[in-house]
């Protein structure tokens, strides 16, 4: 079994972390990439949250609500956005948005 | 007058200067009037030239032209009796060449162009007679062979005649390196160039023993004066005007190493005077070789110099150090500038007397298409007889007295080079003689020869004039105390060596008149009248001797067109190479090429998708890390 | 137990997360997140931080995703094409990977003190302590925020307005 400590947690936070990463280079699909980046915001919340329990501070718990609420508006404003592109690209395809190329 | 002497020689050195800028900007299409200007100029300087050496006075003036960090140039005057006798002779030999010019170029259509030519020379080679230091001395030096150049190029439509400018004047450069490198080793050496100062250091006992300084400056003298192996560009400048080879082939320019000579004498050791010697000696044996068998008059003339200007550098080269029998150092300066007083005159006699006779013969230069002139064009004929006399020694006149001085310092010093000036004097009046009887003598050879006539008084009056001084020129007494500093160190032979010296001459003069009075004379004439062949009876007689003697005039030319050719081309084009791949390829173009390949690669990453964004982002993230972590 | 649970929901939230990145759908790939979502609020449950875990179950699992579930639905996308040879998925992957073994690795060699949790006493287990840091330190990022929500809200009403072209519905 995984010890329980300070370390695992980052640990877990860290692959989390890395596999949001991968999602965003390796998908295509706008919206897929959109989810890996909350993947990525959600590991760095357990990172805050596993630090404060460990240090016995309450910041980044409190950090941590600010940062859910964030995420929540800028997932609203971003899905605006995408909606918005689709409307004028008729696609999702995060390759065919190359416009600025070049 | 009240001009303070240094000014006066500043304005001697400058009025002809002004005649041709003058000629240059204003008067380019006016060729009448250029030569009124230049020859205006020629006066004012022989008149002021005169005037410095009789009642003038000897000075030095010195001043700072301009300033390098710690080098500055110097700009000054020697004028001591040895340039005061040079200055006389350019200006009174360069004043008879503008009078002649006038009727000789009278119907040139670029009259202009080579009176301002004929200006700027005078302006430089009066510029090497008057410096004090051998920087001023080199900057004129290179003047002068511009203005021998421009001059020698008059006619350049011909290419003969842009091909021999352009010899002339590389020739010249090939010495002026070594001329250069002299300088700068003097200047490092003894951290002076001025003459007066050398001249100071050498009283006063500093050690004076290097061989490379004196030799290197020699290199110059070896350019400028066409000895042994640079002697191939003088033949060939006789592709300019008549006037031009008298006044720069033959009196002026060419003893301007000679001068040098002279002037750097302080900075001499024996090892570099019997280099000059046996340097000077060859010259003139070799010369005189190759006199022998021309058939151009001017190009007979011209090896005629190139022998007596190896007379010269010989006889400055016997004045040794040594302490051995007979007169010192001094003495070759002595006799090397007397005899080039001697031969400025009657050189420039005979030029002029040829150009009178080209100009008569409706611009015909060679001898065996000339004949009977004598009858024709009296006082040409009178006139070219006594440069004749003179050059080959004629007992009393000036050149017997100046080549008597140099057989006497060869005999007291150096006998084999006795011997050997000995058999070049013969050769000389061998040469000179036959000049003479086949131009004027005899028969006409052509119509032009039949049709020929005297020139005007601007072809005759210098005649007369350079007439009289090569008649009268050899006797110290006619200049007074002028030039006595120079004069007074010509060596006299005394007693029976005297009588031995006179001997010889006239022996010598002898041999070489009467053989080429028996060969080329009237019944050698006649015998060869009708004969088909060549028209020299030299040839005719001993093809194998003149064959021989071919080979050697052209020897010189041949080795240095394989060097050209082979040598240098090649080199040449191994530069070109390397210019043309190397800098401007690789280097020039790669750096473009590489500067464009970076523009390519940044222009790459533009891609406009946005997963390569976030790739790059995350090299850059990864990036700063590994920085920040360190 | 608590090692086993702890084994167990970490386990559950890395794969997921894989999943999400895998699945070639996307509402497949919706779903997954949900789960990871899932699996990250039991972790912090384990760090009792109970206000939290409900939190991101209630916002985050609740709302985003829903909303995410939406527009994939909405937007009626094909499934992602096969993924041909573009030139930079070898580079991307590879990158990647480095990035993963890089955090890793380093995570792994932390030096942090390994404490004993359940030695200490978390703070953040207490509601009351929660309300008061919020609303006593915290008061000027609650406010800001609040305000930031605002701002989202009238954003994405500008942003979901009809052009004459297009003919979807506004999305809430």
């Amino acid at each position: 079994m995984l010890p329980d400590t300070i370390n695992t947690y980052l640990l877990v936070s860290a692959l989390l972390f890395a596999i949001g990463f991968l999602g965003v280079i390796l998908r295509r699909n706008t919206l897929v990439i959109y989810m890996c980046l909350e993947l990525m915001l959600v590991a760095s919340t357990l990172a805050l949250v596993a630090f404060s329990r460990f240090n016995r501070t309450m910041a980044g718990n409190v950090f941590v609500f600010f940062i859910l609420t964030v995420a929540a508006a800028e997932v609203a404003v971003g899905l605006a956005i995408i909606v918005a592109l689709f409307r004028r690209r008729q696609t999702l395809q995060a390759d065919r948005f190359d416009e600025l190329k070049n | 007058m009240t001009m303070a002497p240094p000014t006066l020689a500043f304005l001697v050195l400058l009025i002809p200067l002004a005649s041709a800028v003058l000629i240059a900007l204003v008067l380019r299409r006016r060729g009448g009037l250029a030569s009124c200007v230049s020859l205006a100029a020629a006066a004012g300087l022989a008149v002021g030239a005169a005037y410095l050496a009789l009642w003038g006075g000897r000075f030095s003036f010195h001043a700072e032209w301009f300033r390098l960090g710690e080098f500055s140039f110097p700009i000054g005057i020697l004028y001591d009796d040895l340039a005061a006798l040079m200055l006389s002779v350019v200006a009174v030999v360069g004043l008879c060449v503008h009078v002649f010019s006038l009727g000789y170029m009278r119907d040139d259509t670029a009259k202009a162009r080579y009176f301002g030519g004929l200006s700027i020379f005078m302006f430089s080679m009066v510029g090497i007679v008057l410096s004090d230091n051998l920087f001023m001395m080199f900057a004129f030096w290179e003047l002068v062979g511009f203005s021998s150049w421009l001059l020698i190029n008059h006619w350049h439509e011909r290419e003969a005649a842009s091909d021999a400018a352009k010899k002339a004047f590389i020739v010249n450069r090939v010495g002026d390196v070594g001329f250069l490198l002299g300088i700068v080793l003097c200047y490092w050496r003894y951290g002076t160039v001025n003459l007066g100062e050398l001249g100071a250091l050498s009283a006063s006992g500093a050690i004076f023993s290097s061989r490379a300084i004196p030799l290197l400056l020699f290199c110059g003298a070896v350019g400028k004066s066409a000895q042994l192996p640079l002697q191939v560009w003088l033949p060939d400048a006789m592709e300019g005007p008549t006037p031009v080879s008298a006044l720069i082939h033959a009196a002026t320019m060419v003893a301007a190493g000679i001068y040098m000579l002279c002037r750097i004498q302080v900075l001499m050791v024996p090892q570099a005077l019997t280099v000059i010697l046996w340097v000077g000696t060859a010259t003139a044996l070799y010369a005189a070789l190759c006199a022998t068998i021309q058939s151009d008059i001017k190009k007979a003339l011209a090896y005629s110099t190139l022998s007596q200007l190896g007379y010269m550098v010989a006889a400055f080269g016997l004045g040794s150090i040594s302490g051995g029998p007979g007169p010192g150092v001094a003495s070759g300066v002595g006799a090397a500038m007397f005899h080039l007083t001697t031969h400025a005159f009657f050189k420039a006699l005979l030029f002029l007397g040829s150009g009178s006779v080209i100009l008569g013969c409706h611009h015909e230069q060679d001898i065996f298409r000339m004949g009977g002139l004598a009858g024709r064009m009296k006082f040409t004929f009178v006139a070219f007889t006594v440069g004749v006399a003179a050059i080959s020694g004629l007992p009393f006149l000036s050149g017997f007295f100046s080549k008597d001085a140099i057989l006497y310092l060869a005999f007291a010093n150096n006998r084999p080079v006795f011997a050997v000036l000995a058999f070049t004097a013969a050769l000389t009046a061998f040469y000179m003689v036959r000049l003479w009887r086949v131009v004027f003598l005899g028969a006409p050879r052509s119509q032009a020869a039949g049709h020929a006539h005297e020139g005007g008084w601007s072809l005759t009056a210098p005649l007369a004039i350079l007439a009289v001084l090569a008649l009268v020129g050899g006797y110290a007494g006619l200049y007074g105390h002028a030039f006595s500093g120079v004069l007074s160190l010509v060596p006299e032979a005394v007693g029976a060596d005297h009588a031995f010296i006179f001997a010889t001459s006239v022996v010598a003069l002898l041999v070489g008149a009467g053989t080429a009075l028996v060969l080329y004379g009237k019944r050698a004439a006649e015998r060869g009248e009708g004969q088909a062949g060549p028209p020299d009876a030299l040839e005719r007689g001993a093809p194998v001797l003149f064959g021989a003697l071919v080979r050697l005039r052209s020897s010189f030319d041949r080795v240095y067109d394989y060097y050209v050719a082979k040598v240098q081309q090649r080199f040449a084009l191994v530069l070109n190479f390397f210019d043309v791949i190397v800098l401007a390829g690789f280097i020039i173009r790669g750096a473009a090429g590489c500067a464009g390949l970076v523009g390519l690669g940044a222009r790459a990453l533009n891609v406009g998708r946005v997963n390569a964004y976030v790739c790059w982002l995350l090299a850059g993230v990864v990036l700063l890390w590994a920085l920040a972590a360190r | 137990m608590s090692s086993f649970l702890f084994t167990f929901f970490a386990v559950f939230t890395v794969g997921c997360a894989l999943g999400v990145v895998v699945n070639r759908n996307a509402v497949n790939a919706a779903m997954c997140l949900l789960l990871s979502l899932l699996g990250v609020a039991a972790l912090f449950v384990r760090l009792e931080a109970f206000l939290l875990a409900f939190l991101l179950l209630l916002v985050y699992a609740g709302a985003v995703v829903t909303l995410f579930l939406f527009i994939v639905m909405l937007l009626d996308v094909q499934g992602e094409p096969a993924n041909r040879k573009r030139p930079g998925v070898l580079a991307s992957a590879a990158a990647g990977g480095l990035l993963l073994a890089g955090v890793v690795s380093l995570s792994l060699k932390g030096r942090l003190a390994a404490a004993d949790p359940a030695a200490l006493s978390a703070p953040g287990a207490s509601l009351k302590l929660y309300a008061s840091e919020l609303f006593t330190r915290y008061l000027l990022p609650v406010q800001v925020v609040g305000f930031l929500l605002l701002i989202a809200m009238l954003g994405v009403i500008v942003l979901s307005r009809k052009d004459e072209a297009a003919g979807r519905g506004k999305t809430g």
